[in-house]
């Protein structure tokens, strides 16, 4: 019994090695690169988002405009105000970064997409450590437009007001969720991080945040040279369950975050919400390399 | 008996003072008549313009502390107070119609507001508080009754170029044009602080 299971776990290594194997990086010095800002959101959950009489954007997101329609070009003012406490943040945290710039590439080879995120590592606030064992850590969402909300505003459809570390947070294991969000009615993130200090996490988000489970990850590396971090995705374009299966010549909602200087929680860099295209026109096009 | 007395000789004397309007003067020059008339006219219409205007000052509205040290502290903040270009806009450039039918509809609706003084409605800051989401939703409705007819004093839709706006303000801007939207409904809280307790529906 015990061989048999020692076998079964060698052949599920042997061909996941071999899928990364197999999978090849493109030329990224050939794939065109879109400048995403990530900013800091402070304490901003969707439901702050949606309430008009706090965010006058609420109206034109009832009328279907997205976060990034309005706010893209001003990303790093609004960081600079929540990151200095001027709005949006109860607790600033002093030297704080106020926004990223981030180079993100993507491409697909008909079996796997490639994702590649570059950016300066921003001066460290110091303090304390939020997560001390990850220096910096990227986690993306993949959304196959099932949900609202997801296309306005990306990951913040998965972002409220009682998740923890938020200012009035009550229960300190409450994560990200989705409204009504279920893996078998496809409402749901696909999510994927790397971590600075090793193990990357293939998961997702639905009626809570769910660390493991997804199949279609299959390596997430990254370095830093000099002062700027390179990450790489390798991700199966098929998945398993709480994985997006991605098809060529459709578009899924995609937004990403930073957690920066040992951040935890809220205390992250976030894009706004965008689409990615498998061979088809969006924010960020994974063309076939 | 006396009584009745009295009133027949009211009535007498009102008598002879509407024949003696009535009655052609036979000392007085129709030139005279004319220019005594017109000057007059024009003293009562200057004076009562000018106790009108006077209630429309700057230093009227805050000469009241209700608002002095409620909405006027608030307002010193905001770009309609001071801004790059130095244009002002006053307490009456919002809130008193600049047309004179519409503003005499106002002052005299306005009148009711010697009541709420004499009564202390708002006299205390936690008073005011208490009344202001009913304040200014009152404020808010009179403005979309309006169109936004105030702020169009200044503001308008064919003089505003959206390609120079921030992409925030343009979107939102073109997307007003589009659906009709008038100033108010998405500019609430732009000359003060947006009234604790507000609603979805006041956001509609």
């Amino acid at each position: 019994m015990r061989r048999n299971q020692s076998m079964a776990l060698a052949i599920g290594l042997a061909l996941v090695a071999a899928g990364a194997a197999h999978a090849a990086p493109p030329d990224w010095s050939k794939v065109p690169a879109k400048q995403i800002t990530v900013f800091y959101p402070g304490a901003s959950p969707m439901e702050w988002i949606t309430k008009g009489s706090e965010h006058g954007g609420a109206r034109a997101l009832r009328k279907g405009e997205t976060c990034a329609g309005c706010h893209e070009e001003e990303v790093a003012d609004m960081g600079a105000k929540m990151a200095s406490g001027q709005k949006l943040e109860p607790t600033p945290i002093a030297g704080k970064a106020a926004a990223i710039p981030v180079s993100v590439q993507a491409a697909n080879d008909g079996e796997n997409l490639y994702l590649r995120f570059q950016w300066k590592q921003p001066g460290s606030a110091g303090g304390a450590k939020g997560d001390p064992e990850n220096q910096v850590k990227l986690a993306m969402m993949l959304e196959d437009n099932k949900i609202e909300f997801a296309s306005l505003g990306g990951c913040w459809a998965t972002c409220h007001q009682e998740s923890r570390t938020m200012p009035d947070a009550k229960d300190d294991k409450k994560t990200k969720y989705v409204v009504d969000g279920s893996v078998d009615g496809g409402k749901y993130f696909d999510l994927l991080q790397w971590r600075s200090s090793g193990k990357p996490v293939d998961g997702h988000v639905a009626e809570a945040r769910v660390m493991e489970g997804g199949s279609a990850l299959l390596s997430a590396d990254g370095q830093k040279e000099g002062d700027s971090w390179t990450v790489v995705f390798t991700r199966k374009l098929t998945g398993g369950k709480g994985d997006v299966a991605l098809q060529s010549g459709k578009t899924y909602n995609f937004g990403f975050a930073i957690h920066d200087d040992h951040a935890i929680g809220r205390f992250h860099h976030v894009s706004l919400g965008y689409t990615i295209g498998i061979d088809a026109k969006a924010d960020i096009n994974a063309a076939k390399q | 008996m006396a009584g009745s007395e009295k009133t027949t000789r009211e009535a007498g004397r009102l008598t002879r003072l509407w024949r003696w309007l009535r009655r052609p003067s036979g000392t007085i020059t129709v030139l005279t008549l004319l220019v005594t008339g017109f000057a007059s006219g024009i003293i009562f219409w200057g004076g009562f313009n000018t106790v009108v205007e006077a209630t429309n000052t700057f230093e009227f509205c805050i000469s009241c502390h209700e608002m002095r040290d409620n909405v006027y502290v608030e307002y010193k903040e905001t770009i309609h107070y001071s801004n790059r270009t130095g244009v002002r806009a006053l307490c009456s450039d919002c809130h008193v119609p600049k047309d004179w039918t519409h503003k005499m509809i106002r002052k005299v609706k306005a009148s009711r507001e010697l009541y709420g003084k004499v009564m202390g409605t708002i006299d205390t800051p936690e008073k005011f508080e208490a009344q202001r989401l009913r304040l200014a939703r009152n404020e808010w409705a009179r403005m979309k009754a309006s169109d936004s007819r105030e702020c169009r004093n200044c503001h308008g839709f064919d003089g505003m170029d959206t390609e120079v706006q921030k992409p925030r303000a343009k979107r939102a801007h073109e997307m007003a044009q589009r659906d009709g939207d008038t100033c108010i409904d998405c500019h609430k809280g732009i000359a003060h602080k947006k009234p604790e307790g507000m609603t979805d529906e006041d956001e509609e």
